[in-house]
């Protein structure tokens, strides 16, 4: 894609409108808000890649507890570093957007909550994930007692096949049922 | 079957064939991909491409392989026909791209949308969406009341014929009378007559027709608008399950303020906590306990009960009251005016204070959950209501419309008045509701803390408004243009207390099923309640003599047979009366049409039943899956655990289980070729 970083063609445009859930204004946002991050020399880049520090600076991830996790799961880097290109970034509101489907944003949930990449959801992502929605800090966390009962509980109610794990479509069964998810699983730039 | 993931770093180089066999496993999935998708229409294709849960890059290559397989296809059978229809299509699609972003730029205050989604979550922004839906429900109900009954009455007489002495005082804004009288405010200032001037206009039948249609339309948008809410968040919700994960889920990714976060993680921290305790401790309770708690419950329904039919019956007494200071003293002096402001005051004052009274309950109510609590609160407030405008309805039908000669004005009046004071009331109450509580939150006793936005009673409180609307239709049609400013203003106003005065709410999650909750409540009691009061009207009741488009007739209704005995006269219309007689007039016909919907109802419940048995019996079969699986693996590992010689199997798990979401197949293949090895090895 020959295009310089400052201006999408008339063509991008319309095959980003295709291959994501985005408008052509969320778009055009996003564009204008992804050049803000580059810096100078990058501009002239294409497929420019800013790194994650700098994309956590945006007001919208910035306070997310998942933030780290949202750029690992969309970046198509190489080094696994979170960094995003143009795509990506797309790629990542395009799934948070108000028009994406169910079993999308519970495909990327999914992924988002996994925290060792390894395709299910075990005891250790669970509890990770808990510490990482009430706060790391050692006042805030559960203790062990009650992390234990509470993965129980997380199992019991969803793991259906009984392995022990949590796997894409036990976790997409339980997100299907839990309507606030779809309203709640959402940035818009 | 869409279920490729993308596997960043998939390299480490242990096992040359798996690799090979995975890659090769993964090829195939393209390729059966990329033709299903060829055989697709380009609709359908899109909308498949982007329901890949793939990154850009990987769908742009798909694509471009769709493409490419669908021109070499092409070339070789082109027609004029097919490039065509991809025309016809491409350009239906541009267009639908850009209705989209046309719509997108014109919704109604996004920025504040969202600056309130990042500050207070989910469950409050719902109130502002409910409370824009209802706007723009009256800005439609405006537009088509304005454009079919005003507009042609004043292009036709443009001049509203004002009796000299009265002139504008500036009391009628608040009380809607005097001046307000003769405008095109109210019922009785439509004329009966048929208008010509291009053409020929009949204003009963516009105005007949306008009302009813309208009402439909709102009763069919409201019953779509719920059905699809039912659908998607009680059919499919968990029935009643304590829900680790629904709290895990809910967590709301449009917050984006530092405070709200850390406040967030806090409350979701208690909730878990008491979703562990509350499970611990279910079963606690003694028999003595659980006749105290039902004795609590009962005392508090038949007090909030005996409340809500006391207002209604003092608001009754109150408008007879009124009515005998109106007999004794005639003559339209200021003061007279003034009085008849009483009534909608204590009607506004009576919403106001009494759920204030009831929401002190639970103080002594222990519900054990909030969400029956919510219900219960829901419940008393809604009997209130619907005690104060039934009372207020039957005064207007049994007493209003036998007293005055021009009675529709006056009741449009009457309901102008408690419009308006349910506005002054809802900015007083969220002045001292909200910034009051505020105040003695953070200043005078700390303990009692900033106050939460109550959803519930904001939401009534619209409910209320809107069905103040529904009823004044048809007394007053350009009721609506008042609602319009009302809410506007109540948009402003909310945010504003919103953002200065309030912390988010502790409690989260269900905040989808509240949302059906209230459209099914202003559907239920609330619309159902308007438009059989508007029916019986025109039904039953007849029409002021003096004024009004209806003047002269027995009922409103009349007026299509009116308009049908014209019909008949004009050939080659034959068939709308005939439709009239035999459809519409014949009890036959709706008694055919409601067995036939109950027929239909039963075979849906039967169908219903059906699925349930068959969602039990899948899930046993899923168990069963599962039990199979670990049993096989179990069987692996102790086959693997006997040949010391292959120490990679764990490994190789790690690194199929990966692959997992992918497709058990491959899963299924990499451990056959694994107890294939076994066996090789054992011999």
């Amino acid at each position: 894609m020959g295009t310089t970083a400052s201006q999408l063609g008339k063509d991008l445009l319309s095959e980003y409108q295709e291959l994501t859930f985005l408008t052509k204004q969320e778009i055009l946002l996003a564009h204008k808000r992804f050049t803000e991050l580059l810096t100078k020399d990058e501009k002239d880049l294409p497929n420019a890649r800013v790194p994650m520090e700098r994309i956590l600076t945006l007001q919208e991830l910035k306070s997310n507890p998942f933030r780290k996790r949202i750029c690992n799961v969309f970046s198509t880097s190489e080094q696994k570093d979170g960094s995003l290109t143009f795509e990506d970034f797309l790629d990542l509101l395009s799934a948070f957007s108000d028009s994406a489907t169910l079993e999308i944003k519970s495909h990327y949930a999914f992924r988002i909550f996994d925290f060792d990449d390894d395709g299910t959801l075990d005891c250790g992502d669970l509890e990770k994930l808990v510490n990482c929605l009430t706060g790391e800090t050692d006042d805030t966390r559960l203790t062990a007692e009650e992390m234990r009962q509470l993965i129980n509980n997380i199992l019991e109610e969803s793991d259906i096949d009984k392995d022990g794990t949590v796997n894409l479509s036990e976790f997409q069964h339980v997100i299907s049922r839990s309507p606030d998810f779809v309203s709640s699983f959402k940035i818009v730039l | 079957m869409r279920r490729m993931s993308m596997f960043p770093g998939s390299d480490p180089s242990n096992l040359a064939f798996t690799e090979d066999a995975i890659r090769h496993e993964m090829e195939n999935e393209e390729q059966n991909l990329v033709k299903k998708l060829v055989a697709l229409s380009t609709r359908e294709r899109i909308r498949d491409i982007r329901d890949l849960p793939m990154s850009c890059e990987e769908k742009k290559h798909i694509r471009s392989q769709v493409l490419a397989f669908k021109s070499a296809k092409q070339s070789r059978q082109f027609t004029c026909f097919t490039d065509c229809s991809e025309n016809v299509s491409l350009f239906f699609r541009r267009c639908g791209y850009s209705i989209r972003s046309v719509r997108q730029t014109l919704e109604l205050w996004q920025g504040i949308m969202k600056e309130i989604g990042g500050k207070f979550g989910t469950s409050v922004l719902s109130y502002f969406l409910f409370l824009k839906w209802l706007l723009m429900f009256n800005i439609f109900s405006f537009l088509v009341n304005f454009g079919f009954i005003t507009i042609p009455l004043l292009v036709y007489d443009p001049l509203p014929s004002i009796p000299p002495n009265v002139s504008f005082r500036g009391l009628e804004i608040l009380t809607g009378a005097g001046y307000f009288n003769y405008t095109v405010m109210y019922y009785g200032s439509y004329s009966n007559e048929t208008l010509v001037g291009l053409v020929e206009y009949n204003m009963q039948l516009a105005y007949f027709f306008t009302i009813a249609v309208y009402m439909v339309l709102c009763g069919i948008a409201l019953i779509l608008s719920m059905a699809s809410s039912f659908k998607t968040n009680y059919v499919l919700a968990a029935p009643a399950s304590s829900g680790a994960w629904q709290l895990l889920c809910s967590w709301d990714f449009n917050i984006t303020n530092e405070r709200a976060v850390r406040q967030r993680k806090n409350n979701l921290r208690v909730q878990l906590k008491e979703s562990l305790s509350e499970k611990a401790q279910r079963e606690l309770l003694t028999l003595s306990e659980k006749l105290k708690h039902f004795g609590v419950y009962l005392g508090c329904w038949l007090l909030s009960t005996g409340l809500a039919v006391g207002c209604g019956a003092s608001i009754y007494y109150l408008c007879q009251y009124e009515q005998q200071r109106a007999g004794d003293a005639a003559g339209r002096s200021l003061l007279r005016e003034a009085e008849t402001l009483l009534v909608p005051f204590v009607v506004s004052l009576m919403n106001l204070v009494v759920p204030l009274f009831y929401s002190l309950f639970y103080k002594f109510e222990h519900y054990s959950s909030q969400r029956r609590q919510i219900y219960a609160l829901v419940v008393r407030n809604v009997l209130l209501r619907m005690s104060i405008l039934a009372v207020l309805c039957y005064y207007w039908m049994n007493v209003v419309a036998r007293t005055y000669s021009c009675w529709e004005s006056v009741v449009g009046q009457a309901l102008y008045r408690l419009v308006i004071f349910d506005f002054l009331f809802l900015m007083l109450g969220s002045f001292f509701g909200e910034f009051l509580s505020k105040v003695i939150g953070t200043t005078l006793l700390p303990s009692l803390g900033v106050p939460e936005f109550d959803i519930a009673r904001n939401v009534l409180e619209l409910i209320y408004a809107q069905t103040l609307a529904w009823i004044g239709i048809y007394f007053s049609p350009l009721l609506p243009a008042i609602q319009i400013v009302k809410f506007f203003i109540l948009f402003y106003l909310k945010k504003v207390s919103l953002t200065q005065n309030c912390q988010p709410p502790r409690r989260t999650g269900r905040a989808a099923q509240m949302q059906t909750t209230f459209i099914a409540l202003l559907f239920f009691p609330f619309f159902v309640g308007a438009l059989s009061m508007v029916a019986y009207t025109a039904w039953r009741l007849t029409p002021s003599e003096q004024c009004g488009p209806f003047r002269g007739l027995n009922n409103t209704f009349s007026v299509v047979g009116v308009w049908m005995d014209d019909l008949e006269e004009i050939p080659g219309s034959q068939w709308v009366v005939w439709i009239y007689q035999n459809v519409i007039r014949s009890e036959i016909f709706y008694f055919l049409i409601t067995l036939i919907i109950l027929v239909i109802i039963y075979m849906f419940w039967q169908v219903t039943k059906g699925r349930k048995e068959l969602i039990c019996l899948l899930k046993q079969q899923i168990v069963n899956e599962g039990k199979d699986k670990s049993f096989l693996l179990d069987k692996l590992q102790n086959l693997q655990k006997s040949q010391p010689n292959k120490p990679k199997l764990k490994n190789q798990k790690r690194h199929t289980g990966r692959r997992s979401g992918t497709s058990a197949l491959i899963q299924a293949m990499l451990a056959r070729q694994q107890a294939q090895n076994e066996y090789d090895d054992g011999y």
